[in-house]
């Protein structure tokens, strides 16, 4: 018996750390400097179709080597580590194919014994995995009768019935209709409140990272766009308003005189789009103070995560 | 009057089974393994599958057994004298397994390892504890357990069923020097048949595609060679190119039975081409698997 556990808490605040990884596919090169730090709790790897993130998944998971660069899931390399890592990593590929002439059951079963279960405990945590993901009734069925959405949540199934201390999920919703996708979602999220498992899911579908995520990496042209908690790269990305009782064209000229874009709206400005809250309240204090405008009101906008991803990933 | 309410029970209590997360002990490397065998010698063999998922399997077996028990009858029915002249000798009878052994290759190695691939379950290996090389062991390790089914063990039920009917080898050290010969040739026959039916598998997905190819090549190459040297214009060595009677070839030389030998063919080189089919399988199997990128 390996009793061997990868301990978390030695990196108690990051659980994925990615520093310069460059990989390429022959000629095409996938990330040239993929550098992110993912917290504990549950994480979108957000991108377009072809990005990456099954790619970065799949490094994770030490199923291919970067070229260059470092990188750490659970504080040990992917690439090198044994498998004591893997033991306590749990995967939901984004495929659909699975055994088709095999019970959910028995799947779910095998995945948790090649995973270090002993096969009694294998065989009970299969059996309330399968019924967590709304499956108990259904567990003796051949995976190749059940549904899309009942494969995906097979899948999630044998992604958390080994207890791992982290569950990547690709495209976790793919193929699924929206009162399933709401409960696979709800699921997700409970596995990473409640659980205390951490989550990294990679979507395409911002509305449903913005739902149950609490950290987000985008990826885009093979680098990490924006990454972080989803509330801070929100707030005071989309601009301050500015409230003044009089003399606004005289602050507005300032402030573009500054370089800054404003927005001259019927009872207030809109400054900036993409620069940080601070340095825009900054130079609206100077432009304020330089024409002794008398202000009213100032505060940031909080920019939506779409409005983020359009931003990050179509501005050059 | 009314009936009284019954007391509420005391153990009554909701039960609900929520997510418990795992701190217990884990097993090692060697367990995963040996469920990736346990669960390749299920499928393989039909179990926890519809019937008609045991048909081949079970089919194949009956054909590599039958002979047996009609051999075994035959030495209860007729006299010693008799029964000696008729019934098969070990060597003859894994001979006589060559079309169970070619069927159970062509359907059940591409089930067991085709199948992995074209269902993304190789993927998921791939994510857990195991590598490649685990994964080919474990693989390699079932088919050849399964492969015993069809050469090894229908001859040792052979050898107890002429024992016990007094046709057997004489005394205790003559039974395990066959047991011992019996026991090499099944384990020759089924890490060769074993490792050429992992080679046809690696290179396609597609179970059919495997088994066609696995068919082909076996009876194939006996065709080819056979009418280059049945010509006259090829040396005898070339018998050896036939890849389904190569390793009863070898067997006939452990039970020393000349006159089924290829003429003109020694030992080691029949040995040598045994060894150099398995060494060129293996490394197909290696060299497919190590390129073989986990898509999904």
């Amino acid at each position: 018996m390996n009793t061997a556990a990868v301990e978390v808490a030695a990196s108690p605040s990051s659980v994925i750390s990615a520093v310069a990884v460059s990989k390429s596919w022959g000629t095409h090169q996938v990330f040239s400097d993929l550098t992110a730090e993912v917290p504990r709790g549950v994480t979108g790897l957000l991108g377009s179709n072809g990005s990456g993130k099954t790619t970065f998944l799949g490094m994770l998971l030490g199923l291919h080597h970067p070229d260059g660069g470092e990188l750490r899931i659970l504080g040990e390399d992917p690439a090198n580590a044994g498998p004591d890592l893997r033991q306590h990593i749990g995967y939901s590929p984004e495929h659909h194919d699975l055994p088709n002439d095999v019970a959910a059951q028995d799947l779910v079963r095998h995945i948790a014994q090649i995973h270090g279960l002993p096969r009694r405990e294998a065989t009970t945590r299969s059996s309330d995995a399968l019924w967590l993901v709304g499956l108990g009734e259904e567990r003796a069925r051949p995976v190749g009768t059940m549904s899309t959405g009942q494969r995906q949540r097979v899948k999630l199934a044998q992604a958390i019935a080994h207890g791992p201390s982290i569950v990547l999920l690709d495209e976790p919703t793919d193929g699924l209709d929206p009162v399933q996708r709401d409960d696979m979602l709800a699921l997700i999220r409970r596995i990473g409140t409640e659980f205390d498992i951490d989550v990294v899911l990679s979507s395409h579908l911002l509305e449903e990272v913005e739902r149950i995520a609490d950290n987000v990496v985008i990826v885009a042209d093979g680098t990490v766009r924006a990454s972080g908690p989803i509330s801070d790269l929100r707030s005071g990305r989309g601009g301050v308003i500015v409230q003044l009782a009089d003399r606004s064209a005289d602050v507005a000229a300032a402030l573009r005189s500054a370089g800054l874009v404003v927005d001259e709206q019927r009872d207030r400005l809109v400054v900036g789009t993409t620069e940080p809250a601070e340095e825009l309240v900054d130079a609206v204090r100077d432009a304020v103070a330089s024409v002794q405008a008398p202000l009213r009101r100032l505060y940031a906008v909080e920019q939506s995560l779409e409005e983020l991803f359009l931003t990050e990933v179509y501005t050059p | 009057m009314t009936a009284p309410t019954p007391a509420p029970s005391s153990d009554a209590e909701i039960f609900d089974r929520g997510y418990r997360s795992y701190d217990g002990p884990r097993n090692g490397v060697g367990t995963g393994m040996f469920s990736v065998f346990l669960a390749s010698v299920q499928r393989a063999l039909g179990l926890r599958r519809k019937f008609r998922f045991k048909v081949v399997p079970l089919a194949t077996i009956f054909i590599a057994y039958v002979p047996a028990l009609v051999f075994m009858g035959v030495a209860v029915l007729l006299p010693s004298e008799f029964a000696d002249e008729v019934v098969a000798d070990y060597a003859g009878y894994f001979g006589l397994l060559s079309i169970a052994v070619i069927l159970f290759t062509a359907f059940v190695v591409p089930e067991v390892l085709s199948t992995d691939r074209s269902s993304g379950l190789f993927g998921m290996y791939m994510a857990s504890p195991l590598n490649r090389g685990h994964y080919l062991a474990a693989k390699f390790g079932s088919l050849v357990s399964l492969m015993f089914l069809v050469t090894l063990f229908p001859v040792l039920f052979l050898l107890v069923g002429y024992v016990v009917n007094d046709i057997g080898p004489d005394g205790f050290m003559n039974t395990m020097e066959v047991f011992g010969k019996i026991a090499v040739s099944g384990l020759l026959m089924s890490v060769y048949f074993a490792l050429l039916g992992m080679a046809a598998s690696t290179m396609t997905t597609r179970k059919g595609f495997a088994s066609a190819g696995i068919v082909m090549l076996l009876i194939g190459s006996g065709v080819f060679s056979g009418v280059l040297v049945e010509s006259g214009d090829a040396p005898e060595w070339v018998s050896l190119l036939g890849l389904a009677s190569l390793p009863f070839d070898v067997i006939t030389r452990i039970f020393d039975e000349p006159l089924d030998q290829i003429e003109g063919v020694g030992t080691l080189a029949s040995v040598g081409a045994w060894a150099g089919v398995c060494a060129i399988c293996a490394a197909i199997v290696a060299i497919g698997y190590k390129r073989l990128e986990v898509t999904k």
